[in-house]
């Protein structure tokens, strides 16, 4: 019996599949609700020292006088360290490295690192940090890019205050554009800086091995090559023996990209020869982590009177804080992001990044989108009101195919759905009936008014052109049958290792319950990238795939030893190598793998994948070749009285390709939709002269149970012919296009436009006081 | 710093463990016990991850001084299953994909169970409520209320059929 020959071209046909697409439990769920889940943040070895950083005691300021010398006496100090004690580069960064592991002569933020106390409790190395003696000489205090491109403004850093600046070349000539068109809007948006708020934040243990000399940092983070690197780099250590163990994590959503406790941990791991444990406190973290960046965005954008748009002009201006970090792609990204998945023959972006003594810019799940996309829905939304169009039909109208030029210039290759997520949100029951719907809530609640609203969004999916987006993987099968995948991805909690599990399974037609998942331990998975930019389920699904079909060829070897038939005559099929000739003859995995062993034939492959790029290049990762297509509606109450605004019910309509886990999809969409209504209603990290307001969750607020509307996802399918079964990627679609939905909702309900987030009770208040905003 | 010796019923047996009187239950359980379910996201009282169950009430252990918790009983998420087997809200949070990043969970389950063991068949709002303390930042709550709903709902459904 010949074996069927399953779909191979990776999901575009209609196979019925056993593990793509099903709700398959996490395999990380038991340990996660019995609490045997180990956290790096949970390791306590025998022995260890704890550590504490002494940050800046002022946003700005020249160092005059860094005296440790009365803290190293302090008895159970066993190190103090400072700038003096780093063996290599004094600085860490994703892209730039600039960020000071240990301030030398300078402060820029609150955040800043002077000193590192190991002692052998926290009392005394609490106790050891107010030992420690800083003068410093304060400087003006920036906190705005106004303030710092102001004539004659202090230089934060020597090349001054600009940090990156992106000007995407014109598409057309859109000041013509603009002129010609029926219709033109203009508007500028601000967005706040915005706290990960992980349950988890940063922290870890490190321990140093001296008959080794390897250094092993366990702390929860999204890419432990990277951290490696930087770790090796600044302790001036071979990067082979620093063993970075960075999985899992509580919670990053970009947050723990870049380094936090790593290098400290390292540093005084190696100095004090004895396992040292940091964990920062929820204000160290809101304080010294990156944030998602304030940004203001200026849009004028053009249309005829058909709806039709004609231009589009965007101008971006991010406040990055004191340092890099990633912040020049993250502008990148918010000027890609900005025109949305629609078509206009003429644009211009033009993006600019400047330094402050604010709160620290840095990567934060949606990347620089959320910010445009605020506005520009919006815009939207007011041109279909002028045009006396359906917002929906506006988008339409207007929405890209795959194949289209973008806004950009550059051609859509892979899967465009917006179209087909546009046309899902016009029939639902929301949309169709929504003025009954209003009116029924109207008629139960005198006092509140209700509005629906509609955005979309196309999001990124991978690192962009020139950057090296890969995936490493390996995969063995043990003497017991048992398959051991291994991947330097992180699992994060998005059930990324869910998802590999699923594929493998899917590629090699057996039971997921025979595959571990060996997970983000440099020393234990090849470099699988950053789980990042929506990226580690098509990349590292590719790698899986494409390790499979080196795999089955040695299986196949293995039956053709046991059987002593011809290679050629075999197939794998069903979890099992089959005869072609030879009608049921077939071995499975299980005698396979015991078969291998006797023949001393290893069943171990590597995979490896690398993302498929745009036909463009504008620089620095733009643009890019994959997007998550998504539309989301929003149905709010709002109270005229008190001015809260209560969000009753969201739908997310994602096209990601094909769902790889239907509940890992509807489980990024409902915790994407409710980030982002804290973002658009109660979450802004409020600084002011440099100092930060916001210290814990009692001041800044986020959504809790009662804030969680009524959700409901709907997935709209276009398998890419280049993802693993189809798929792309949704980790960050859902958290944005949410915010103007439910701007565009309040609009419906009280008539009044936002220009700034977060939209509190004062401002709808004072806007219905006042008239619009 | 000096310590002292503190008695009390943890998951149903007696301890008697040395700490600093300044210790938290938290501390005492994680750093003393061992048991590292219950969790520090912010040791203010302000997340709730490090919610147990003392003497049958929710409370954030980064709150209870450890000496306060003498002869009392306290449980802890490592506690409420059967050995192998699971408590059904543990179930339910498996089943609904309740759990992402994993790290408010312990915590979360602590507060549904103390909701369920005082009114087995709340309604969603009594759970929305009862929940209300716990901070998730990865699920949206959305499966989180479902998980707990299943179990009320199973529980409602058996005192109806009475």
């Amino acid at each position: 019996m010949v074996p069927p020959v399953k779909d191979r071209d990776q999901g575009i046909g209609m196979t019925e599949y056993r593990y793509i697409g099903k709700r398959t439990p996490r395999v990380d769920a038991r340990d996660k609700v019995t609490g045997k889940t180990v956290y790096s943040t949970d390791l306590y070895p025998d022995g260890m020292l704890r550590a504490r950083v002494l940050r800046a005691a002022i946003p700005h300021g020249k160092i005059l006088r860094l005296d440790v010398s009365r803290a190293r006496k302090l008895p159970g100090v066993e190190a103090v360290l400072t700038h003096q004690d780093i063996p290599g580069h004094n600085g860490f960064g994703i892209v730039t490295p600039n960020w000071p592991v240990l301030c030398v002569d300078r402060v820029r933020y609150r955040g800043d690192a002077l000193a590192l106390v190991a002692a052998v409790d926290e009392e005394t190395a609490e106790e050891a940090l107010k030992l420690i003696e800083v003068e410093y000489e304060p400087l003006p205090i920036i906190d705005t890019p106004e303030e710092a491109l102001a004539e004659g403004a202090v230089q934060i850093h020597r090349d001054g205050n600009i940090q990156h600046r992106m000007d995407i070349p014109p598409k057309g000539d859109v000041e013509k554009a603009l002129a010609e068109s029926e219709i033109v809007l203009s508007q500028t948006y601000r967005t706040q800086f915005m706290e990960h708020a992980y349950l988890e934040t940063e922290g870890g243990v490190a321990i140093y091995d001296e008959k080794t000399g390897v250094i092993t940092v366990w702390c929860g983070d999204q890419y432990p090559f990277r951290d490696q690197l930087q770790v090796a780099r600044s302790l001036d250590w071979d990067p082979l023996k620093i063993r970075i163990i960075g999985s899992p994590t509580g919670g990053a959503f970009g947050g723990k990209d870049e380094i936090s406790v790593q290098i400290h941990l390292a540093l005084l791991a190696y100095r004090t020869r004895k396992p040292v444990r940091l964990h920062w406190s929820r204000e160290e973290s809101i304080v010294a982590g990156p944030k998602r960046h304030a940004m203001n965005s200026t849009f004028r954008i053009g249309a005829g009177k058909d709806g039709r748009l004609r231009g589009i002009d965007v101008q971006v201006v991010a406040n990055t804080g004191a340092y890099d970090t990633i912040a020049g792609p993250v502008l990148n990204l918010a000027l890609e992001s900005s025109p949305g998945p629609y078509k206009y023959p003429h644009s211009r972006f033009r993006g600019l990044s400047v330094y402050t003594n604010s709160a620290m810019g840095g990567e934060f799940r949606g990347f620089g989108a959320p910010q445009v996309v605020f506005g520009l829905e919006q815009e939207l939304d007011k041109l279909a009101g002028k045009l006396k169009l359906d917002p929906i039909e506006l988008r339409l109208l207007n929405a890209v195919e795959q194949g289209d030029i973008s806004a950009l210039g550059h051609r859509l290759q892979t899967s465009a759905g917006i179209k087909d997520t546009l046309e899902a949100a016009r029939k639902t029951d929301l949309w169709r009936r929504r003025e009954e719907i209003k009116r029924d809530l109207a008629a139960a609640h005198p006092r509140l008014r209700f509005g629906v609203g509609v955005a979309s969004e196309w999001h990124a999916v991978g690192l962009g052109v020139g950057l090296p987006d890969f995936a490493n993987v390996t995969i063995g099968i043990g003497e017991d049958g048992g398959i051991t995948l291994r991947t330097g991805a992180i699992e994060i909690g998005q059930g990324n290792l869910t998802a590999y599990a699923q594929i493998l399974a899917e590629a090699l037609e057996c039971g997921i319950e025979r595959i571990t998942v060996i997970h983000g331990d440099t020393f234990a998975c090849p470099d699988s990238g950053s789980v990042t930019a929506s990226r580690s389920v098509l990349i590292n699904g590719n790698a899986i795939l494409n390790g499979v079909k080196k795999l089955q060829p040695l299986l196949v070897r293995v039956a053709a030893r046991a059987l002593d038939l011809p290679e050629e005559n075999l197939a794998y099929g069903q979890g099992r190598v089959f005869s072609q000739i030879d009608n049921g003859r077939s071995l499975s995995l299980d005698e396979l793998a015991a078969r291998a062993a006797e023949f001393a034939l290893p069943l171990q492959v590597t995979g490896a994948a690398v993302f498929a790029t745009s036909d463009k290049d504008f620089g620095d990762g733009l643009p890019h070749n994959y997007y998550t297509y998504i539309t989301q509606l929003a149905l709010v109450g709002v109270d005229p009285e008190t001015g809260e605004v209560e969000v009753r019910k969201v739908i997310s309509i994602p096209e990601m390709g094909r769902a790889i886990n239907l509940a890992g999809v509807e489980g990024q969409c409902e915790g994407g939709v409710v980030m982002g209504i804290g973002y658009t209603l109660y979450e802004k990290v409020a600084v002011e002269k440099g100092e930060f307001l916001t210290k814990g969750f009692s001041t800044y607020i986020l959504p809790t149970t009662l804030d969680s509307p009524e959700q409901e996802t709907v997935i709209v399918e276009k398998p890419e012919k280049s993802g693993p079964y189809g798929g792309k990627g949704v980790g960050e679609a859902p958290t944005v296009p949410v915010t103007p939905a439910v701007a565009n909702a309040i609009h419906d309900a009280v008539g009044l436009r936002f220009t700034r987030l977060p939209i509190t009770p004062e401002d709808i208040v004072a806007g219905l006081e006042g008239g619009e905003r | 710093m000096n310590e002292i010796a503190i008695r009390f019923i943890l998951n149903g047996k007696e301890v008697s463990v040395k700490a600093p009187p300044t210790f938290t239950l938290l501390r005492l359980l994680r750093e003393r016990l061992g048991l590292t379910g219950a969790k520090a996201g912010c040791e203010r009282g302000e997340c709730g991850a490090c919610t147990v169950i003392l003497d049958g009430e929710p409370v954030t252990a980064c709150l209870v001084l450890a000496p306060q918790v003498e002869g009392r009983r306290v449980e802890t998420i490592e506690g409420i299953g059967n050995g192998e087997e699971l408590h059904p809200l543990q179930q339910a949070f498996i089943d609904e994909s309740a759990a992402q990043c994993g790290y408010c969970i312990p915590g979360m389950i602590m507060a549904a169970k103390a909701l369920l063991d005082r009114d087995p068949g709340p309604s969603r709002e009594e759970i929305k409520t009862g929940l209300s303390g716990n901070l998730c930042r990865c699920t949206g709550y959305t499966k989180i209320i479902k998980a707990v709903e299943v179990v009320a709902g199973k529980s409602r459904k058996g005192s109806e059929s009475c």
